[in-house]
């Protein structure tokens, strides 16, 4: 019989090995026999959307130049999991890579240990599994170092991103304007924006945003818990986004811009500020803008990814003449005598004068008490018709007619009825006072301004209590106290005064001056409806928007805004008078002297007194005149603080023209004329976002091994650039998928 | 003289007794025990490092952190065991009476200057970032002190070698001292260890069936009324509802033993690989290095390695109750009581991590990641190589 010790011992025995056996039966039934085995579940593991942005459609020229490319930059990027999984933990690779970047090897271990709390700046902020980037725009000789030898840099990556690029430099930069990040107002107004894309900010880019973009691929990967990626879901490829092809051509606006440097300095030489400059070249039978350049301008590539705090300072500071506004669209001037054709306009079609009649330009006139001359108190001593009027410029000739129609307007209003104000409602049908309509945003196209009764008593309504105070107070901040004095004397007037408009206003506004301005392209466009034969057209830059296979998806037509309400004659007639002459007759005509096409051109020049600066100088022009009487272009200039429409616009359009038309200098636009046919677009051939790359580096496989590092495929330096040629439009350089997740530093 | 000891089975008596001469050592140390306890250790060793590499990696600390502090505690825990071995096993009866007592102000010591982790407050942190968890000693303690007591204390039924009635209460009344005590950190775990260990000691002190018959019937008595009268904690009360309904609430309390199960059931027979098991690799199982640490050998070795680690508990058993067999009553006391608490301890853990037990908070003896467990653990492997070295003779030499 067995001791009881030994019995107890046994049940001991037994007691413990059923509980071992229990586990083991469990443990068989768990992982071997369980017909409902428990699979990793969905909801634990999370899917991570991340869009793949799509590369920006190109702009190009009406030829296919390209305007605004795309330009690969190489990010060098780091995964700190396979990095850490080297036996030194990476070490070695950072040293080395330390080196070649040239950043001290502790900042980049620095960089790329992801924040906490015990992290301190600088660390990354993005995902744990995104690989960080430790170089942006790394240079060739950084990219070759890296991608050559693969085998010494684990978990280094080369990431090609596209960024806008400007082949042209300041080459129409206003018209093109810039791109900037989207930001949380641009996501909030449109919920598909997300922060890896780019926004255009003005311009082009910003007017034709939605078909520039492209649509944006997505990757959806499984994450884990922890954020990191056990696998791709999907990958939906990104849509670059289309060409735009736009009416500019890029050799002309290069001309244009050089006429504006060269006269800018030929300007400043004689002695004259000529702070700023504008030219507008447009074809005035279909309304399309071949060319719009301003002085001062800008580079647009200073915005390319996000614009520097210095640059921007740079930018806007006063001394700079705000580089950023497009002054050939987004300018406003008083218009000087080029808004005589708006006044004769008015003049002939109200049947206050007739073509053939002639009417006193004397030296000086009294309009309302106060003694208006004409530009340097010249006159010819007898009186002229309408068309030598506009051809000398003579401006008492007009302030008689602006003067009557005043009173006669005053008569009415007297009599309890409404103004006639003729002079305002042409100005009005030729555009001045609404927005041009150009394909740009709202905020980039003036509409030019001029004053009647309604809105002066409106103004002086609202701002009443300011003059009166600014009149009491006078103006103890200005320092010179000359302009002291004008502006509280102003100031005083219009307290008590400010509602009235006088037969001075309407005289002032006869010769394109007082409240009345335009911008240059507003006055192209009433220039344009004049040779045209009276179409007021709503300008364009773009022309036809073109997908990445080729195809043209839209086209672009310039809309007609209004007929001007004069007759074909009559327009004919102001386009004959002011055609130039052999001889010196028309004002303007100087400058075009030695041109062989002197007498195909007409124009108006235009000298505008800005109070307390020099005047602006105007010249609207068009030609060549073909048989037809009609114009191949309209081109008007403007140089602020230039001087005489003579001698300042006039030179600069000249030179534009000969341009145009190949005199003196090499032709820029084949057959010197606006080009006609739209250009073919071949196909982009890299654009394709179908990234070698399933999954971006840094994430780890789920199954079944991770295996030795898989460095992230890159476009290598060794794959050949796609061809920037003249007419390969498309973005250049392929279209990396880059998962920009996270904040950007 | 140092090997100088007193007679084990002598009655405890103030004042001088009979010294005994020292035994010659006639077996060696138990290979096979050494053996197997230091495989589990070292087992563990590579499944805390399978555990902790990847998140300690993300935390961006050395991957190999809790591998190289795991592998310290088994230096110091061979060391304590080689120190415990060597241990005259008739210095037990002033060694238990202290281990207990010691033990006992330790987790008194708890309640003044302890800390709370995971709800429990049952630990001390002691200067250099180490912490104490005296409720791990008090297992050992336990079982050394009854161990003594009932060889001591034979009450009246000297004859039969059996206990009396007053040695059970003394018995019941030491058990339950630590147990309240522990209940009250609330460490519910502990507390069904040392439930369990001394309710194996009572049984291999020959405590009459009515007397451990009774106390089943009283503890399911207690349990219940616990449950009923709200002395449990709540996140107590929590596991054990997980316990009876796993799918109940998948994201709170019965997260751990959802993602544990995931992955031992996706280990299948041969498991996924070391470093392979996408739930270990992911993370998905909390405290996966400590109480979840059988998840990792489910998930990436499969039922080969996570049923090695049973056969291998098993093996340490058979040995533990191999050593019972020959020693003297204290020994035997003493050795059943390390085979119940390793026993019932790997069954609780490993149970729980098959989804067969309640969660409680329970290190796998030797495996999982933990100091204070694995240095009382080894100090029990040391005593029973120590019972097996000296407690060769069957009958006290009188």
């Amino acid at each position: 019989m067995a001791e009881p010790r030994t019995r107890r011992l046994s049940v001991i025995g037994i007691l413990v090995a059923s509980l071992l056996l229990t586990l083991f039966g469990r443990l068989y039934y768990v992982q071997v026999l369980d017909p409902h085995k428990p699979k990793q579940t969905a909801d634990l593991l999370h899917q991570g959307q991340f869009a793949v942005p799509a590369p920006r459609g190109q702009i190009v020229d009406a030829t296919g130049r390209p305007l605004v490319t795309n330009r690969p930059t190489h990010a060098v990027t780091v995964d700190r999991e396979t990095l850490l999984e080297q036996p030194d933990q990476g070490a070695a690779v950072l040293a080395r890579l330390a080196k070649v970047l040239g950043t001290p090897e502790r900042d980049l271990a620095q960089e790329i240990t992801p924040c906490g709390v015990h992290v301190p700046s600088p660390c990354w902020t993005g995902e744990p599994f995104q690989p960080v980037p430790v170089a942006t725009d790394a240079s060739t000789a950084t990219v070759l170092a890296i991608s050559e030898h693969r085998e010494l840099y684990p978990g280094v990556a080369v990431q090609t991103q596209t960024v806008r690029d400007y082949p042209g430099g300041t080459l129409a930069a206003h018209v093109l304007g810039y791109t900037g990040a989207v930001s949380a107002d641009d996501e909030k107004h449109d919920p598909k924006l997300n922060d890896a894309d780019t926004i255009g900010r003005s311009g082009l880019e910003e007017q034709y945003d939605s078909v520039l973009r492209g649509t944006d691929g997505a990757q959806v990967l499984q994450l884990n818990p922890q954020g990191y990626s056990v696998g791709t879901v999907s990958d939906i490829p990104a849509q670059p986004g289309d060409t735009l092809v736009t009416s500019l051509d890029r050799n002309v606006q290069s001309l244009a811009e050089q006429s504006i440097r060269a006269q800018i300095a030929a300007s400043r030489k004689a002695g004259k500020p000529a702070t700023s400059a504008a030219l507008v070249v447009m074809d005035p039978n279909t309304g399309r803008i071949v060319a719009a350049a301003s002085y001062p301008t800008y580079d647009p590539q200073v915005f390319v990814g996000g614009i520097s705090v210095a640059d921007y300072r740079k930018l806007t500071a006063p001394s700079a003449h705000d580089p950023l506004v497009s002054r050939a669209i987004a300018g406003q001037y008083a218009p000087g005598s080029t808004f005589k054709l708006i006044t004769s306009s008015s003049i002939i079609m109200h049947h206050e004068a007739t073509l053939g009649g002639t009417y006193p330009c004397p030296p000086s006139l009294s309009v309302d008490g106060r003694v208006k001359t004409n530009f340097e108190s010249e006159s010819p001593g007898f009186p002229l018709t309408l068309g030598q009027a506009l051809k000398i410029s003579c401006d008492t000739w007009f302030y008689a007619f602006a003067a009557n129609e005043y009173y006669a307007d005053q008569q009415r209003t007297d009599a309890g009825k409404k103004p006639n104000e003729y002079l305002q409602h042409m100005a009005s049908s030729f555009g001045v006072g609404t927005p041009p309509g150009v394909d740009l945003p709202a905020d980039e196209q003036a509409s030019g301004s001029y004053a009647d009764r309604e809105t002066r008593l409106a103004r002086w309504k609202a701002n009443r209590t300011k003059y009166c105070a600014d009149a009491k107070r006078g103006f103890p901040d200005e320092p010179n106290p000359a302009q002291r004095a004008f502006l509280t004397k102003l100031a005083a007037e219009n307290c008590t005064d400010g509602w009235r408009y006088r037969a001075g206003d309407n005289a002032d506004m006869a010769i394109g001056q007082g409240e009345t301005t335009l911008s240059p392209l507003q006055l192209a466009v009433a220039y344009s409806a004049m040779i045209n034969g009276g179409t007021l057209w709503r300008p364009t830059l773009g022309r036809a928007v073109v997908d990445a296979h080729g195809k043209v998806v839209r086209e672009i037509n310039p809309t007609v805004k209004a007929k001007v309400p004069v007759s074909r004659s009559v327009l004919k007639y102001f386009a004959n008078q002011l055609r130039f002459t052999p001889d010196h007759s028309v004002s303007g005509a100087l400058a075009f002297d030695t041109a062989p096409y002197k007498t195909g051109i007409g124009g108006k020049t235009g000298t505008a007194e800005v109070f307390g600066q020099q005047d602006t100088s105007w010249l609207a022009s068009w030609g060549p005149v073909g048989a037809s009487g009609k114009a191949r272009f309209v081109v008007v200039g403007m140089v602020e603080q230039g001087g005489t429409g003579a001698s300042s616009a006039a030179p600069m359009v000249r030179k534009v023209y000969d341009g145009l038309l190949g005199a003196g200098r090499p032709q820029v636009l084949a057959g010197g004329r606006p080009e006609a046919t739209l250009p073919t677009i071949t196909p982009a051939a890299q654009v394709t976002t179908s990234a070698p790359r399933s999954q971006p580096a840094g994430t780890r496989p789920a199954s079944p091994t991770r295996g030795p590092v898989s460095p992230s495929p890159t476009r290598g330096p060794g794959s050949p650039s796609p061809a920037r040629g003249p007419v390969s439009p498309g973005p250049s350089g392929t279209p990396d998928v880059t998962p920009t997740f996270g904040p950007r530093r | 003289m140092t090997l100088l000891a007193r007679d084990p089975a002598a009655p405890m008596r103030l004042g001088p007794s009979r010294v005994l001469r020292p035994q010659r050592i006639r077996r060696g140390i138990d290979v096979v025990l050494c053996v197997t306890t230091l495989a589990l250790a070292l087992i563990g060793a590579v499944l805390v490092w399978s555990a902790t590499r990847s998140r300690l990696a993300d935390e961006g600390s050395n991957p190999q952190g809790y591998l190289y502090r795991h592998l310290g505690n088994v230096g110091i825990g061979v060391a304590l065991a080689i120190i415990a071995a060597r241990v005259d096993v008739r210095r037990l009866r002033t060694i238990g009476p202290l281990l207990y007592l010691g033990s006992l102000l330790g987790l008194l010591a708890v309640f003044a200057v302890g800390t709370t982790i995971n709800g429990a407050h049952a630990w001390i942190m002691l200067p250099g970032g180490m912490e104490l968890q005296p409720s791990e000693f008090m297992k050992l303690g336990l079982i050394a002190g009854l161990a003594v007591m009932f060889t001591q204390w034979r009450g009246s039924d000297r004859a039969m070698l059996r206990p009396a009635t007053p040695d059970i209460l003394l018995a019941i009344g030491l058990i339950t001292v630590p147990l309240v005590l522990i209940m009250l950190q609330p460490d519910l775990g502990s507390a069904m260890v040392l439930a369990a260990t001394a309710f194996g000691l009572l049984i291999a002190a020959d405590v009459p069936a009515r007397w451990t018959l009774g106390l089943i019937a009283v503890g399911a008595l207690g349990v219940f009324l616990a449950i009923k009268s709200g002395v449990l904690a709540d996140y107590q009360l929590a596991r054990f509802r997980v316990f009876a309904n796993p799918g109940h609430d998948p994201r709170g309390a019965a997260y751990n033993v959802t993602q544990a199960r995931i992955a031992i059931a996706n280990g299948g027979l041969f498991g996924r690989g070391l470093f392979q098991g996408p739930q270990t690799r992911g993370a998905f199982v909390p405290e996966q290095q400590t109480d979840f640490v059988y998840s990792v050998a489910g998930e990436e070795f499969g039922l080969l390695g996570a049923g090695l680690i049973i056969v291998l508990f098993a093996v340490l058993c058979w040995r533990g109750l191999r050593i019972a067999a020959r020693a003297d009553r204290t020994g035997r006391l003493l050795a059943v009581g390390v085979v119940c608490w390793f026993a019932f301890q790997a069954f609780q853990n490993i149970g729980m991590n098959l989804g067969l037990t309640p969660v409680t908070g329970l290190p796998l003896p030797f495996v999982s990641y933990g100091g204070s467990s694995m240095f009382a653990q080894s100090l029990a492997v040391g005593l029973l190589i120590a019972v097996d070295r000296y407690a060769t003779t069957r009958r006290p030499v009188v």
